[in-house]
């Protein structure tokens, strides 16, 4: 079974994704620090079924305490998995950060630029699609609370392939 | 390839400048209040207000409405007397351990399992959790403990910790099990180390608080003293003792946001099974075993051999024996079974004291242990320390006042 | 004028200009790098943390780490 790790920052809805995609029950609040530990879920696809693991958040793959370190193992162990990227759409650099040292190493991800609500009350815009040709990996805009966007992301993930991040620098030097 | 992250930010800052822009926008009420809440000269009013105003709430829904008004009079008028005369075999042992004392005439003293088993569990503490679970969800959720987390930084520093232990620390007052592998969220070994044992002996969980409110409700607060005063005092000295960094407070302080009502009613659906199908089998089993002790004569021998410490040195009664074995398994079952002896409003006082800082019951035992058996033995060896200190401290205290 | 970041007031903006490197990463991931726009939004007596606001979003951080971020302030 194709298994996925739902990764990102701490506090941006990775643990409302797990529960909306997979119908499980696991803590969400509104602070950092809500998942300590990771919990398996399962997800039925069109042609196949996934397994989804919600994973304590981390700001990058340096574990600097011991949730984060949990995180970090996880990604290590499952190196076949895909990952979705959980951003905090109004917070999208530091997502980016943790985004880009994933895909650095190897893995397939699809962004889902999560809480586009509050990026819209914020008043940041971002260019998804100009995003989405510059990082060539499937990136879709959701409000994890409301479940828009889900319909695309799971779709996406048919979609997502491992690319370099040569590349990443070429296109951006590319793009106006 | 991979990069530095210095190459990385530099790539990030060029992707950000081609898709992202920052607009100008308006100050909401959320932000208004989110920044009238983080402020001191605002901010420490309104956390007391509002610790208060949980503590209200906690105690006049579960002790006055629920306990009082309704559990009581179900319990003690009509269930206790039915079940003490419909059940078999009066006067045997079997009777004794189910339904406990044929002469009692209120669910604290018969202390049989369906009698004050099912009374604590049910009629005390279940409303006790379910309130305090509730206002938990919502302080959880409109995101309220990263602030209350900066407006203490300065007194946690002192103890080895940064603001952010007030998020282990108020999970465990609902209960100790969650709040230790919550500490990973510290950075270093020391910071969680101090904090596991902190919260393992001073913090009491929201099954023992519900019963305390209950049958203590005039000295609770002088407890609660007791508890918090050692909470820092031991920090204090752990936070010299304990080798390591301490590094400092860096937290997201995340926007307000509404309350969404169905994942607080999911969480307190989570949370209040959980106690149903883990804490009221053991409460009940607590119950089983006690009498069973009592009836082997196992607690009177107890008793009378450790008399001589525990009146010698914390004062109270031996009886107080029974209760301390209980509470390896369930608190609360443990202060309801003290309420029954006979002692001194003082002793009380310390018994209660003794048994929440008296080791860890077994659900946190097992919790600490996964998190690592070198910290839990260092755990103990100061656990064992402050109860002989502290428990004798408090017993000096009482001295000293002239109050026994 | 340049500052540290511990010794901005209360709603003084200003632009981060140089942060100790072995802090940088640590500080990166709360959105504070060098060249971003930063306002104080508050600071807690007796040597306790401040709050600053960063591209819309709120980060705290300890007056020591605070003392180790050079600001240049907006006038
Ligand atoms: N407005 C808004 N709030 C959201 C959205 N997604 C999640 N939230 C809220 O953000 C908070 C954090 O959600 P969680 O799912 O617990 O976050 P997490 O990523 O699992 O956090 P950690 O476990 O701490 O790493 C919760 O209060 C959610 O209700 C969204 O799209 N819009
Ligand atoms: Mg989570």
């Amino acid at each position: 079974m194709k298994k996925i790790l739902l990764m990102g920052n701490p506090n941006v809805g990775k643990s409302v994704f797990f529960n909306r995609l997979t119908g499980a029950n696991v803590i969400e609040s509104n602070y950092p620090g809500t998942t300590v530990d990771y919990t398996k879920g399962y997800m039925k696809g069109d042609s196949e079924d996934f397994e989804i693991i919600d994973v304590p958040g981390t700001f990058s793959l340096e574990a600097k305490d011991k949730a984060e370190e949990v995180a970090v193992k996880m990604l290590e162990e499952e190196k076949g998995a895909l990952v979705i990227c959980v951003i905090d759409a109004s917070k999208i650099e530091r997502g980016l950060y943790l985004c880009l040292e994933i895909i650095e190493r190897g893995y397939s991800v699809v962004m889902a630029l999560n809480m586009w609500d509050v990026a819209e009350d914020k008043n940041v815009q971002i260019d998804i699609e100009k995003l989405k040709n510059i990082l060539n990996i499937p990136v879709v805009p959701t409000v994890a609370i409301s479940g828009k966007g889900f319909k695309e992301v799971v779709l996406s993930i048919k979609k997502a392939a491992s690319v370099g991040v040569k590349e990443i620098m070429e296109r951006v030097g590319e793009t106006k | 390839m991979t990069l530095t992250a210095d190459e990385r930010w530099d790539l990030i800052e060029k992707i950000s400048n081609k898709v992202v822009t920052f607009g100008k926008f308006k100050h909401t009420l959320k932000d208004a209040l989110g920044e009238l809440t983080v402020k001191p000269l605002t901010g420490i009013p309104i956390a007391i207000t509002v610790l208060y105003g949980f503590w209200s709430v906690f105690s006049s829904f579960a002790g006055t409405l629920c306990t009082d008004g309704f559990f009581v009079k179900l319990f003690d008028g009509h269930f206790l007397p039915w079940i003490q005369s419909v059940f078999p075999g009066v006067g045997g042992w079997f009777y004794y351990i189910f339904v406990g004392d044929p002469a009692a005439d209120n669910c604290f003293e018969a202390f049989g399992v369906l009698t004050s088993g099912l009374f604590v569990a049910i009629g005390v503490v279940l409303p006790a959790i379910f309130i305090f679970y509730l206002m938990m969800a919502l302080l959880e959720d409109v995101g309220y403990m990263p602030r209350l987390a900066v407006l203490v930084d300065t007194i946690f520093h002192r103890i080895g910790l940064h603001g952010y232990a007030i998020v282990p620390s108020i999970l465990a007052l609902g209960c100790n099990v969650p709040a230790v592998t919550a500490t990973r969220i510290l950075e270093t070994k020391k910071q969680r180390f101090i904090m596991m044992t902190l919260l393992a002996i001073f913090i009491p969980c929201g099954a023992q608080l519900g019963i305390m409110q209950e049958v203590i409700p005039e000295s609770i607060g002088i407890v609660l003293l007791y508890l918090i005063f050692g909470y820092f005092i031991f920090g204090f000295i752990l936070n010299k003792l304990v080798p390591g960094k301490s590094p400092e407070i860096l937290i997201d302080v995340p926007p307000y946001q509404k309350p969404m009502w169905n994942n607080i009613a999911r969480k307190l659906r989570m949370r209040l099974g959980g106690f149903l199908k883990t804490a009221v089998p053991f409460v009940l089993l607590g119950c089983v075993i006690v009498n069973i002790l009592y009836l082997a004569g196992t607690i009177d021998w107890l008793a009378k051999t450790l008399t001589p410490l525990l009146t010698g040195w914390f004062g109270v009664p031996g009886e107080t024996v029974g209760p301390l074995i209980a509470a390896f398994l369930r608190k609360d079952l443990a202060v309801a079974q003290l309420s029954t002896i006979e002692m001194s409003k003082y002793q009380m006082i310390t018994s209660v004291v003794l048994v929440s800082i008296y080791f860890p019951c077994i659900a946190t035992f097992v919790m600490l242990l996964k998190e690592g058996w070198k910290n839990l033995i260092g755990s103990f060896a100061v656990l064992v320390t402050v109860i002989f200190l502290y428990g004798g401290l408090i017993n000096l205290i009482w001295s000293l006042l002239g109050v026994q | 004028m340049e500052k540290k970041l511990s010794e901005m007031n209360y709603e003084e903006e200003g632009r981060v200009g140089s942060i100790k490197q072995d802090l940088k990463n640590k500080v990166a991931g709360m959105g504070i790098r060098v060249g971003k726009n930063l306002k104080m939004i508050t600071k807690h007596p007796l040597r306790g943390p401040i709050v600053v606001e960063v591209d819309g979003a709120h980060t705290s951080l300890a007056l020591s780490i605070a003392d180790r971020i050079i600001v240049e302030v907006k006038k």
